[in-house]
């Protein structure tokens, strides 16, 4: 959904040290990738990470369900896992 | 896609079942869970320019850094809040940039200014534990699962906003002088702002529902005591003195003080001789907002009309 200012979301991961899995930690609206990383590191400071990435939220193909805030980006020819 | 009744839906819920998208979700539910984050967002971003007018007064540039840190904090919170409620089709725009000052639904402690280094940090020591045993009951116990990971960071930054209204309430209060009889004019008028925050007694309280969808853990009376019960002592053991006592025969914290009570806002003080009022006098002055309400909103919003247009 836009935000006025041109944004989109973007899902926010994160992995707190070597070893760990890399978890869904949040969500941010940004105009483009580049404001995305930015607004992530800044927002979700509460760990020094060791590692974080966001991705586009019109990126992330559900595979088995089919609701929740991915479920728009079902393939139309999907039928299933 | 799940289609519950209400009561199906409560019965699923006391059984421990997390909701993860609001197609699970029953219209009872959904309304429930706005209103509840919609306060909770209004609130992180509106204590923002309570605490940024206030950081003016930090003494030194340690605690200018520790002041905006603080700011940062809530404002990521407000975001993060805002984005949930996005996720539930309510408009983040229309929230943050479309209502009337008075339409937020922010407590009336953050229609006040903050004056002084002295009540920005009693605001950290109270208002912030109000925020987290409202949010920490709200993350042992909400059947909301986004919400519920929001909370993991919510929580830890508060608890720092906390410590450090706690230690600089420490310093003030041992210094004695000016700064204690400064320190105790705070607590004179934000301990019962922050008691009048829980909002309706119990046996006043009108359903909402939050508790049968487990949105929250504890009702108001409860909350209020558990801030009471770290608050009091804390108080006590620096000396300060607060209107409220621990009664051992009840076993709970008690007011000494009629509540609720009327508030003049111009002078900062509680008008405890002039007795009770009801409930709805309480909400009619909560309704007409405070001093600073229009000031606060605008300040973090003023600059958003002309940069939108110069991108569109």
């Amino acid at each position: 959904m836009s935000t006025g200012l041109g944004e989109g979301v973007y899902e926010v991961f994160a992995r707190k040290r070597r070893g760990e899995p890399l978890r869904h930690i949040g969500y941010i609206d940004a105009p483009g990738d580049e404001l995305a990383r930015v607004y992530a590191w800044k927002t979700y400071d509460e760990e020094s990470w060791f590692e974080m990435c966001v991705v586009p939220r019109g990126a992330v193909i559900p595979v088995n369900r089919v609701e929740g805030p991915w479920a728009k980006n079902v393939p139309e020819e999907a039928d299933g896992p | 896609m799940a289609s519950y009744t209400e009561d199906e839906l409560k019965k699923k819920i006391r059984g421990g079942y997390i909701l993860e998208s609001p197609e699970e979700m029953t219209p009872g539910y959904r309304r429930a869970l706005i209103v509840q984050l919609t306060v909770q967002a209004d609130t992180e971003l509106m204590s923002a320019p309570a605490y940024w007018f206030a950081a003016r007064h930090a003494p030194s540039t340690n605690t200018q850094v520790s002041a905006h840190a603080i700011i940062q904090d809530e404002l990521a919170h407000a975001n993060i809040a805002y984005r949930l409620l996005e996720d539930l089709g309510v408009s983040k725009e229309h929230l943050v940039y479309g209502r009337e000052p008075h339409e937020f639904k922010h407590p009336y402690g953050f229609d006040q200014p903050l004056d002084n280094w002295a009540e920005l940090v009693v605001a950290n020591g109270f208002f912030d534990r109000a925020g987290i045993c409202l949010l920490g009951d709200v993350h042992r116990n909400t059947s909301y699962g986004p919400l519920k990971r929001a909370l993991v960071k919510v929580d830890m930054e508060e608890t720092f906003h906390l410590r450090h209204g706690e230690v600089w309430m420490r310093r003030l209060a041992r210094a004695g002088g000016a700064a204690t009889e400064l320190l105790q004019r705070c607590v004179d008028w934000m301990f019962p702002m922050t008691i009048e925050w829980f909002g309706l007694p119990d046996d006043l309280k009108h359903h909402s529902g939050q508790l049968d969808y487990k949105l929250k853990g504890l009702t108001n009376d409860e909350l209020r005591q558990v801030w009471m019960s770290s608050t009091v002592p804390l108080c006590e053991g620096l000396g300060l003195s607060v209107p409220a006592h621990y009664d051992e025969e009840a076993d709970e914290y008690v007011l000494e003080y009629p509540f609720p009570c009327e508030y003049d806002p111009d002078a900062k003080r509680w008008l405890f001789d002039d007795g009770e009022i009801t409930w709805q006098a309480v909400f009619e002055r909560w309704k007409g907002r405070g001093p600073m309400n229009e000031i606060y909103v605008d300040s973090v919003r003023r600059s958003r009309g002309s940069v939108a247009s110069w991108l569109n």
